[in-house]
C-alpha cells in the first residue's frame, strides 16, 4: 500500500473516533444523571410487585400443575 | 417449590400494578408473536440450508444438478436466513419486550412496528431469493443484493425506533444495564449497517479500504448487535427468574461500558496478515484482547449470581438455555481473544476453526440466550403454558449435544488442518481429504439440531393454538387453572 493511500482509510478512522466519542459521551451522560451511583437499588428496578424479588418465576410446565 | 401462581405474572394483589405489566405485555404482544413466527420460519429454512451445505463440503456432488444450489450460494443463504431472518427477528421479539418491560412504557401504535416487520420479512425474501438466484454480492455478510437492502434498512429504521421511543417515555429514572445494552445495539446496527453498505456497495471504497468495512462491519455485527442483545437478555432473566438480584450490579456495568468503548476496533483482526497497514492490524489485536475484561466480569457476575441455585436452573427451562450460553460466552470470548494473537491466527486463519467459532458464538451463546429468552415471554404473552416439558428436554437436549460436537468437531479438525497448512511436506490436497471425517462429524451435529428445532417449533405453534382456543372459550385474562384457583380462594 502506497503512503498517500493511507487517506483512504480517513473515513474509517473518522467514524471510529466518532464511536468512541459518542460512548464517551454517554458514560459522561450517565454519570452525571446518576446511573453510577447507588447499585443496590439499580440491581432491584427489575422486580415488581408482580414478580417480587425472592420468588423464582420459571419452571417446567409438569411442575406447575402439581401444586 | 414456591407456588407458581404466585410467581407467575399477572397474580399479584395489587390490581393496578397487575394491569400495568399486563398492559405493556398486551401492547406488544401482536408484534412480538409475529417476530418470533417468522423468526421460528428462518431458523429452520436457514438449518434446511445449513444441512445442504454441510453435507456438499464432503460429499460435493450431493444435489449438486441443481444451479440454485450450489455450495456458495446455500452457505450464503444460510448465514442471511439465520443472521437476518432468525437471529434479528428474535432480537425484534425479545429485546423490544423486555425493552418495554423494563421502561414500564407500553408499546404505542403497534401496527407500524407489525407492519414494518412485515416489510422487513419481504425485504429479507426478496434478498435470500436473490441470493440462491445468483445475484449475491461477493461481500462476505453483505451477501443480500443490492435490490433488496434499501427495503431492509427502511423498514429497520421502523422496527428500532419503537426501543428508543419506548426508552425516551420510561417510567422512573433508573436505567436497568439490560436497558443499555438493547438501546446501544439498537443504534450500532443501522449505524454499522449503512455505512458498510455505502463504502462496500453503493460509492465503494478502495478494494483495500473495502475489506477493512467488511470485517469491522461483519465482526460488530456479533459484537455490536448479537452479544448486546443476548447479554441484555441474559442479565434481565438470570436475576429474574431466580428472584435474586444480580450478583454486582457494579461489575454488569463496568463490562457494559468497556463493550462500548472498545469493542469496535477488533474486527480488524479477520486481516491479519493482509495487506493493510500493520499498525491498524495490531491496533484490532489490542482491542481484542482487551475483550477479555468484559468477558471475565460478565462470566463472574453470572456465575456468582447463580451460585447456591444451581437446582433452580436446572428445573427452569428458561435458565436451562440461558445459562448454557452464559457458558459458552465466557468460552467463545476467551477462545476469541486468543485467535487475534498473530502467533495463533496463523494457524487457525482459513481452516475451520473459525467456521467452528462463528457458530460458537452465535449459536451456543446467542441463540440459547434468546431460546430461554422465548421461554420466559411466551407463557407471559399468551397467558398459557408451554404445552410439553418433554419437546422442551429434546429441544434443549438436541441444540446442546448438537451444537458441542459441531464446535468440538470444526475447531479439533480446522487446528489440524491448521498445522497440517503450514507443513510443506503435506500435499494440499491430503490437507483437505484428512478434513473430511470432522466435516461428516457437523453434519452428524446438524441433525441433532433439526431435531431440536423441530421440538421447539412444534412447541411453539402448539401452544399458539392452544391460546387461541383458550382465549375463545375463557377470555383473555388468566391461566386457565388459576381462574379456578382464585375463584376458589
Amino acid at each position: 500500500m502506497d503512503a498517500e493511500s493511507y487517506t483512504d482509510l480517513v473515513p474509517l478512522i473518522f467514524m471510529g473516533v466518532v464511536f468512541f466519542t459518542v460512548a464517551v459521551g454517554a458514560l459522561y451522560w450517565s454519570s452525571k444523571r446518576g446511573q453510577l451511583r447507588d447499585f443496590d437499588k439499580q440491581a432491584r428496578t427489575i422486580f415488581t410487585d408482580e414478580e417480587p424479588e425472592g420468588e423464582v418465576s420459571d419452571s417446567f410446565p409438569e411442575n406447575n400443575k402439581k401444586l | 417449590m414456591p407456588n407458581s401462581y404466585n410467581s407467575s405474572p399477572y397474580s399479584s394483589r395489587s390490581e393496578s400494578v397487575r394491569a400495568e405489566l399486563s398492559e405493556i405485555d398486551t401492547s406488544i404482544r401482536s408484534a412480538a408473536i409475529f417476530f418470533v413466527i417468522s423468526a421460528i420460519g428462518w431458523l429452520m429454512l436457514g438449518t434446511v440450508f445449513a444441512l445442504l451445505a454441510a453435507v456438499k463440503s464432503h460429499s460435493p456432488d450431493f444435489a449438486g444438478a441443481f444451479e440454485f444450489l450450489t455450495f456458495g450460494r446455500v452457505r450464503s443463504a444460510h448465514l442471511n436466513a439465520m443472521a437476518l431472518g432468525w437471529a434479528s427477528n428474535i432480537i425484534f421479539a425479545v429485546g423490544l419486550w423486555i425493552m418495554a418491560r423494563l421502561c414500564r412504557a407500553p408499546i404505542q401504535h403497534k401496527g407500524i412496528l407489525l407492519i414494518a416487520g412485515i416489510f422487513w420479512n419481504i425485504g429479507l425474501t426478496i434478498g435470500v431469493f436473490g441470493i440462491l438466484s445468483g445475484d449475491m454480492t461477493s461481500v462476505e455478510w453483505l451477501e443480500i443484493p443490492r435490490y433488496a437492502t434499501p427495503l431492509l434498512a427502511f423498514s429497520y429504521a421502523l422496527i428500532g425506533v419503537w426501543g428508543v421511543i419506548a426508552f425516551r417515555f420510561r417510567k422512573g429514572d433508573h436505567v436497568y444495564v439490560s436497558q443499555w445494552y438493547i438501546l446501544a445495539a439498537l443504534f450500532w446496527f443501522p449505524w454499522l449497517y449503512v455505512v458498510a453498505q455505502v463504502m462496500i456497495i453503493w460509492f465503494p471504497a478502495r478494494g483495500v479500504v473495502q475489506s477493512v468495512t467488511n470485517w469491522w462491519f461483519a465482526h460488530n455485527v456479533l459484537g455490536l448487535w448479537f452479544t448486546p442483545m443476548a447479554l441484555a437478555t441474559a442479565y434481565y432473566l438470570i436475576p429474574k427468574v431466580l428472584g435474586r438480584p444480580i450478583y454486582s450490579y457494579y461489575l454488569s456495568v463496568l463490562g457494559f461500558w468497556s463493550l462500548a468503548i472498545f469493542y469496535n476496533w477488533a474486527g480488524i483482526h479477520h486481516l491479519i496478515g493482509g495487506p493493510i497497514p500493520v499498525w491498524l492490524i495490531s491496533a484490532g489485536i489490542v482491542a481484542s484482547v482487551m475483550m477479555v475484561i468484559p468477558v471475565i466480569v460478565v462470566g463472574i457476575n453470572h456465575h456468582m449470581s447463580i451460585v447456591g441455585m444451581h437446582k433452580q436452573v436446572w428445573r427452569s427451562p428458561t435458565l436451562r438455555f440461558v445459562v448454557f450460553g452464559a457458558i459458552s460466552y465466557t468460552l467463545v470470548s476467551i477462545i476469541g481473544s486468543s485467535m487475534a494473537l498473530r502467533t495463533v491466527n496463523e494457524i487457525t486463519h482459513f481452516t475451520h476453526f473459525t467456521v467452528g467459532h462463528a457458530h460458537h458464538g452465535v449459536y451456543a451463546f446467542f441463540t440459547m440466550i434468546m431460546f430461554g429468552g422465548v421461554y420466559y415471554m411466551m407463557p407471559r404473552l399468551l397467558k398459557c403454558e408451554w404445552p410439553s416439558a418433554g419437546l422442551i428436554k429434546v429441544h434443549f437436549w438436541g441444540c446442546a449435544i448438537g451444537i458441542t460436537i459441531m464446535v468440538v468437531a470444526l475447531q479439533v479438525g480446522g487446528w489440524i488442518q491448521g498445522m497440517e497448512m503450514k507443513n510443506a511436506e503435506i500435499p494440499f490436497l491430503q490437507v483437505v481429504q484428512n478434513t473430511i471425517p470432522w466435516l461428516k462429524a457437523r453434519s452428524v451435529s446438524g441433525l441433532f439440531l433439526t431435531v431440536g428445532h423441530c421440538a421447539f417449533a412444534l412447541n411453539f405453534f402448539w401452544m399458539l393454538l392452544a391460546a387461541g382456543t383458550l382465549r375463545a372459550k375463557e377470555g383473555p385474562t388468566l391461566f386457565a387453572n388459576k381462574s379456578k384457583e382464585i375463584s376458589v380462594g
